[in-house]
């Protein structure tokens, strides 16, 4: 008999995304247990000098936390874009419109500028103002191509990445450029950067900001009517049209608030980073942010647990080369392969094992 | 004499659905056997184990009385069993000939493919059961009767002894459908076995010599037409009495409702859909809207709700122009609007019933910008208790329901919006004699009501049994508009090929 046969219906759920994420997880954890053996390592050790360096000692998790929050700025603008049926990949373009805006209203705040002497507590707001209306500007013209031209947003998002890149380089070459040094732009002023949490612990108010956009993506799309309507526009947009949504302006919303959140991140890597424009600073944090999304299930919950994690082992890769010399892209071909095998439990959910010689299939059905 | 394929005490299992127990079935060379049963009774279930999609969890199956080991499809085809899918199998920018081989493996893959040979074959096939398929005829040109052809001459060019249909006449007109049966039947007089899977049963009767009749998982009756009634198959189908015929009070229409004046609609593809189209719906009247499939009826149901643009005319609510009106301004004006894909137009599978149930008239649901989903949820209590749809769990995924329980919930929500004029497009396409009965029942409780209700249907019968109007329309003309005890089934027929039923071509009105 046939090994795989499609389910008499697909195992949908909560509970069964649940499962066959955490499987799927632990599988790509067995399985690149065994890139370890090369080096005479044991993967217990070495899983437990990765995990434990990034999530249990207070300087590690404060690095995971710093590296989390644009993570999960940009997984949920992917779960705005995507979840409306927007296949928005210009987040790395828009953590660099993001960047730049902040660090133009930060400059406004040096000695002898129109903003000098600017309490931090009203520069914030600024500054994420800035950098919100910024990136949905840079979004919204590819939101606005697809709704008004039908321009293909996979295509014209990628290439608007291009055209952000090359605007920084400019920016930190030109206007923007430190007299006299290298394409970046001056140093902020420290009363423009983001506060740390706790002394000794490198994780800024960033984190708070990513937490609290997590919860305002998850009450506007999962709860409020206009998500109601995007989520039926991406799900289906001919039923949305019949149901009286306009599906061209909530993609277009989609668009604005997806760029929008990721140029919050360029902002927090700036303010809490960086502290200053750097060309090419984003350095794939856009893509890596999109995985995050896609393993975070497109929930709000999920991708900050997902960011979390992802942050965590890219944390305890250096640790585990610096401490134990192995090399840190074990870690992300691991990275990878839980990429791979989620892909993988997505068919899993659709098809169920059936093993000869047993008279009814039920394993695999947990799967 | 021994049966050409015989299934003996199938059992399938489904994670908590025992889909076939203990199925006996038999088809004999010579036959057109249908296999008659509801949504769900496992009828698709069987076919596709003896296909080979499926494994079995028990029983066996036997080809002119010998056990067959059937491990795939590749083994059902090579014992001669051949199976036609409700969505056809063919590439469209391919010739009959190239869809017919393709798949087969003949010569080495560097052999420049010989395709002269094939369709001569598949020319002389189709002369041998009057299939009438150009081989070199591109599908995309090709109507989908035709294409339907080719799918049987690809099974017959595979030396198929048993074709298996499913649903074949879903997607054809009423003629294209006799076509049809006449070509089975040329089948079966040559040797072959045909089963078709279907729940019309006044096609079984026109058209098979035997039918097996499932219900729950398991074969309820194998009977032979001759000896049988459409009432008797009813029956045994559903599992109680049904009555197919609705009464209709007669009644004085009212005033006009929805008045649509000259409408000219484009198609997706740029071609005119409509072209000066004019109706008039009445209070406490259904209107019935006959005509084949693709004449026009879904553009007029999309221009009339707000979904497509019309290029000239008026469409007018009372005295309301709603011409230019948005889908949604058109909703609180008091249009509604059952469509016919109520699976990827009408609802949306991966949301729950009760944000189904909301689709469309989600402002009012809406309190500071949040959605109240408790109100929703019992709003959608309320409208399955109402309308008894199953499972009774507001939060089951819509997309899981059945066609008859989701046509339910959309036919409630309709409802529910209090309509002024209602369109109702395709109702039971797809239904199984229960939910048909229901979802007249309702549609007539509506007229009662003093709705106006645009009925559109290719089912002649749905028409002639629900409207009190008849039009017929035709490459988005109408043709004639008759009440409807005048009408009679020729003239509309004669109407929906184009003619004006009339033999001096003039129209009825």
């Amino acid at each position: 008999m046939r090994i795989f046969e499609r389910r008499a219906a697909p195992a949908e759920g909560a509970a069964a995304a649940a499962l066959s994420t955490a499987l799927a997880i632990l599988a790509a954890l067995a399985v690149g247990g065994l890139l370890f053996l090369p080096f005479g390592a044991d993967p217990f050790s070495a899983y437990a000098a990765l995990f434990g360096e990034s999530f249990l000692t207070w300087r590690g998790f404060g690095f995971t936390l710093l590296k989390a929050a644009p993570l999960i700025l940009i997984g949920l603008g992917t779960v705005v874009a995507w979840r409306t049926g927007f296949g928005f990949l210009g987040f790395e373009g828009c953590v660099m419109i993001g960047a730049a805006a902040a660090t133009w209203v930060a400059l406004m705040v040096r000695e002898g500028q129109i903003l000098a002497g600017l309490p931090f507590a009203a520069f914030l707001p600024l500054a994420i103002l800035a950098s919100l209306i910024a990136g949905g500007i840079w979004s919204g013209i590819v939101g606005l191509f697809k709704s008004r031209f039908g321009g293909n947003e996979v295509i014209t998002s990628l290439m608007m990445n291009y055209v952000a890149l090359l605007l920084v380089q400019y920016l930190v070459s030109g206007p923007l450029r430190e007299p006299g040094g290298l394409p970046q732009s001056p140093r902020l002023p420290r009363e423009t950067w983001l506060p740390q949490l706790f002394d000794g612990m490198r994780a800024n108010a960033g984190i708070l900001i990513a937490l609290a956009a997590a919860l305002v993506v998850w009450a506007l799309l999962l709860r409020s009517r206009i998500g109601y309507e995007m989520v039926v526009t991406g799900l289906n947009p001919k039923a949305a049209r019949f149901g009286g949504v306009e599906v061209g302006r909530r993609q277009f919303m989609a668009a604005c608030l997806a760029g929008g959140l990721a140029a919050m991140a360029g902002m927090v890597e700036v303010l809490g980073l960086h502290h200053r424009l750097i060309d090419g600073m984003s350095g794939g944090v856009g893509f890596v942010g999109m995985v995050a999304a896609l393993l975070g299930k497109l929930h709000p919950l999920g991708v900050v647990i997902a960011s979390t994690l992802y942050a965590g082992m890219t944390v305890g890769a250096d640790a585990m080369q610096r401490q134990a010399g192995l090399p840190s892209s074990i870690v992300f071909m691991i990275q990878s392969l839980i990429v791979l095998f989620i892909l993988a439990g997505e068919f899993f959910r659709r098809y169920r094992l059936r093993l000869p010689g047993r008279r009814t299939a039920s394993a695999g059905e947990g799967v | 004499m021994t049966p050409f394929l015989s299934a003996r005490g199938i059992v399938k299992r489904f994670p908590g659905v025992l889909a076939n127990d203990h199925v006996d079935f038999d088809v004999n060379a010579g036959e057109i056997h249908a296999l008659l049963g509801e949504n769900g009774a496992g009828k698709s279930t069987l076919m596709q184990i003896v296909y080979g999609l499926y494994g079995r969890d028990a029983g066996e199956i036997l080809i002119e009385g010998r056990p067959l080991d059937l491990r795939s499809t590749r083994d059902a085809i090579a014992a001669g069993i051949g199976m036609i899918h409700q969505e056809f199998m063919l590439v469209r920018r391919f010739s009959a000939t190239e869809n017919v081989v393709l798949g087969l493996k003949a010569g080495g893959a560097l052999k420049p493919l010989d395709l002269e040979g094939p369709a001569r074959e598949i020319a002389e096939l189709s002369r041998r059961y009057g299939l009438q398929v150009d081989p070199a005829a591109r599908i995309e040109h090709l109507p989908v009767g035709t294409q339907q052809r080719v799918e049987i001459l690809k099974l017959l060019y595979r030396k198929a002894k048993l074709l298996i249909l499913d649903e074949p006449t879903a997607v054809l007109t009423p003629g294209e459908a006799e076509a049809l049966l006449k070509v089975l039947r040329t089948l079966a007089d040559q040797g072959h076995a045909v089963v078709i899977v279907t729940h019309k049963l006044h096609e079984i009767m026109a058209a098979a010599d035997r039918v097996t009749i499932m219900r729950d998982g398991r074969v309820v009756g194998s009977v032979k037409t001759a000896e049988s009634s459409e009432a008797e198959l009813a029956r045994l189908m559903v599992g109680r009495e049904v009555a197919l015929t609705a009464r209709r009070s007669t009644r004085p229409a009212g005033p006009s409702v929805l008045r649509v004046e000259g409408l000219t609609v484009m198609s997706d593809q740029g071609r005119s859909a409509l072209e000066g189209l004019s109706l008039d719906l009445r209070e406490g009247e259904i209107l019935g809207l006959a005509g084949v499939d693709g004449n026009g009826q879904s553009e007029l149901a999309q221009a009339l709700t707000g979904l497509r643009t019309a290029s000239g005319g008026r469409v007018l609510l009372g005295e309301r122009d709603l011409t230019r009106a948005s889908p949604a301004e058109r909703r609180s004006a008091g249009v509604a609007y059952v469509p016919a894909d109520r699976r990827h137009v009408g609802s949306v599978g991966a949301l729950s019933i009760a944000e189904n149930a909301i689709l469309g008239d989600q402002r009012a649901y809406a309190r500071f910008g949040l959605l109240d989903r408790k109100r929703g949820r019992s709003f959608a209590a309320g409208l399955m208790e109402r309308f008894d749809i199953r499972p009774r769990k507001p939060d089951y995924p819509a997309g899981k329901l059945s066609g008859g329980n989701l046509q339910k919930v959309q036919l409630g929500r309709a409802i529910a919006s209090d309509p002024r004029a209602l369109i109702v497009e395709q109702p039971t396409r797809g239904l199984d004699v229960g939910a048909i009965e229901a979802v007249w029942a309702e549609l007539l409780r509506l007229r009662e009501a003093g709705k106006a209700i645009l009925l559109i249907s290719a089912e002649l019968e749905e028409i002639l049994n629900l409207s009190d109007r008849i039009a017929v329309i035709y490459e988005g003309r109408i043709m004639g508009e008759l009440p409807a005890a005048q009408a009679d089934l020729r003239r509309i027929g004669l109407m929906m090929a184009g003619s004006h039923g009339e033999e001096d071509g003039h129209a009825d009105l």
